[in-house]
């Protein structure tokens, strides 16, 4: 199935060109109180890029996300989005940023539909003085179609299995209109079956939509084929570059240290429990 | 029922109670949803210590209340939203010291004052049309925020990060959601008083929460349930000779009991993925 949209609908942004940098990390450090989170990250993401970020528990992969959200600016360096320092991101620039969070349990009680659901992703695109009209419940509707849950429309949200809730809450971020889509194991949680359904459609989200795309997972062997350019990181960037480039016994016992082991195919095994 | 609305006092009674119920219960949407239960029970009895306060020194008891009630409401949600103390325990902080300073204004009082008591218990069937007025005004306040940003409370009140994360002002959201709670409340206190102005927030939310699975059919019902339940409460109180805010309470708390025995929500059984 290809993804389509009408042009009127999902327009890609003409400020920016294919290839070009959306997103620049500049000696970028980002500190919590109680220790800095990451330190020192020079890295550039291209307009369409595919970018996997991998990393141990706490590695900072989930802060990278809400950094590009604008949610914490870094204490040193800089990072700019839309060529706009992080900051000084208005919420028309978040609403151009698409966002998975690591998935939730959602109460099976609260009583939202999945319609309702997806149309909450046009709240921030659409500003506050705009209330949502027949247009933008085309686009939840498209949004839907895109994840394979249009059927499902009318369902409460709290019924649905936990690989059709991320396909929904993808459909949410895809109603906004990103041009950014950032995802934070989006696989976590869910049968395996599943999770290459999910991974299935964000490479199809890619090709097709040509969204730029920042995926964090701690599966590398799950992502590693999905991207272009992987990022490893331990609060530091270890590494970046293709995966064949990045996935070497010799780096990445720098960061989950010797029990680390490739394989000829290139499948990574690490022997802790937490990632296998 | 036509004879009874010969009386303008039950008139005045009836369209108070009416946009009380409706108000609260559309407000009251969002504190079930958000987890707000005890703030309108903190907001309530710290608007009744401002309304002690304005008896004490002859200040009219309304903006007193107001501040209180405010003041209240914007302290607890900045301490939660700082993540220093769980909202309950800071709720629970407020509404015992804020009661204990109702007492206190009362207690320094030279002389007993009912007319104070009316603002615990409620005297909807005394309500004047001057404050029939100031209730219609700041209903319609209130009741206009929600509507036009219906879209952001629904977001919020449902995942308040990621809606900040969508870029809604999503904190702005959250205290102008607290702000129309303590007006809601200070509106309310003198139809229904401060303490059952809490069941009125809570019940008839609740009672929708247990009919349907969508967010927009859940302020539809709360509101309906609402202004139903505060005008069966008044005819009922007045045709038995019974108090008003325990006849609207008792009503809503019978309505909600059917709707948990109706309820087509049953536990989730997850389809296959």
């Amino acid at each position: 199935m290809t993804l389509t949209h009408p042009a009127h609908i999902h327009p890609h942004h003409g400020d920016h060109h294919h290839g070009e940098p959306l997103i620049r990390f500049e000696h970028a450090s980002f500190m919590y109180p109680y220790g800095p989170a990451l330190e020192d990250i020079t890295l550039e993401i291209a307009d369409g890029e595919f970018l996997g970020v991998i990393g141990p528990n706490g590695s900072g992969k989930t802060t990278m996300l809400r950094a590009i959200l604008g949610l914490l600016p870094p204490s040193q360096g800089s990072l700019r989005i839309f060529d706009c320092a992080c900051h000084e991101l208005r919420c028309h620039h978040r609403a151009r940023i698409g966002y998975l969070p690591q998935r939730q349990p959602v109460d099976p009680y609260f009583p939202i539909t999945v319609h309702e659901a997806v149309m909450m992703g046009r709240t921030g695109a659409i500003g506050l003085w705009r209330r949502t009209g027949k247009q933008d419940r085309e686009i939840a509707r498209q949004a839907l179609e895109d994840v394979g849950m249009a059927d499902y429309e009318s369902r409460p949200l709290g019924t649905l299995s936990g690989g059709q809730q991320q396909r929904v809450f993808i459909a949410r971020a895809l109603a906004q209109h990103p041009q950014i889509l950032l995802l934070d194991e989006p696989t976590t949680g869910i049968d395996t079956t599943t999770q290459h359904t999910v991974l299935d459609l964000i490479q199809r989200l890619h090709q097709d939509l040509h969204l730029t795309i920042v995926l964090v997972s701690h599966d590398i062997n799950l992502i590693a084929p999905l991207s272009q350019r992987l990022a490893l990181l331990k609060t530091k960037l270890y590494a970046i570059g293709p995966a064949k480039d990045v996935l070497r016994k010799d780096i990445l016992s720098q960061v989950y240290g010797p029990q680390i082991l490739t394989t000829d195919h290139g499948h990574v095994i690490v022997a802790d429990h937490h990632h296998q | 029922m036509p004879d009874l609305l010969t009386f303008s006092f039950l008139q005045r009674a009836l369209v108070a109670a009416a946009l009380t119920g409706g108000l609260c219960a559309a407000i009251g949407v969002f504190v079930v949803l958000r987890g707000l239960a005890f703030i309108g029970a903190g907001t309530a009895h710290a608007a009744f210590a401002g309304v002690a306060l304005a008896y004490l020194i002859g200040a009219p008891p309304m903006p007193l209340a107001l501040l209180f009630g405010l003041g209240t409401a914007w302290i607890t949600g900045f301490l939660e939203e700082r993540g220093r103390m769980k909202l309950d325990v800071s709720i629970g902080i407020f509404y015992t010291a804020t009661m204990a300073l109702a007492i206190l204004f009362i207690g320094l009082m030279k002389t007993y004052t009912a007319e104070v008591y009316g603002y615990l218990f409620g005297s909807i069937l005394s309500v004047t049309n001057e404050e029939l007025q100031v209730t219609g005004a700041l209903a319609l306040l209130v009741v206009g925020f929600l509507a036009f940003f219906s879209k952001e409370f629904f977001f919020v009140a449902f995942d308040q990060d990621m809606a900040e994360a969508s870029g809604v002002p999503a904190r702005g959201f959250f205290f102008l959601l607290l702000t129309l709670i303590a007006l809601t409340v200070v509106v309310s206190l003198k139809t229904v008083g401060a303490i059952l102005v809490f069941a009125l927030l809570l019940i008839p939310p609740a009672t929708a929460y247990q009919l349907t699975s969508s967010l927009h059919r859940m302020m539809q019902y709360a509101v309906t349930i609402g202004v139903l339940v505060s005008l069966a409460g008044v005819w009922v109180s007045f045709q038995f000779d019974l108090p008003t805010g325990p006849s609207i309470v008792l009503l809503a708390t019978g309505v909600f009991f059917l709707a948990v025995a109706w309820s087509p929500k049953k536990a989730p059984t997850p389809s296959l993925p």
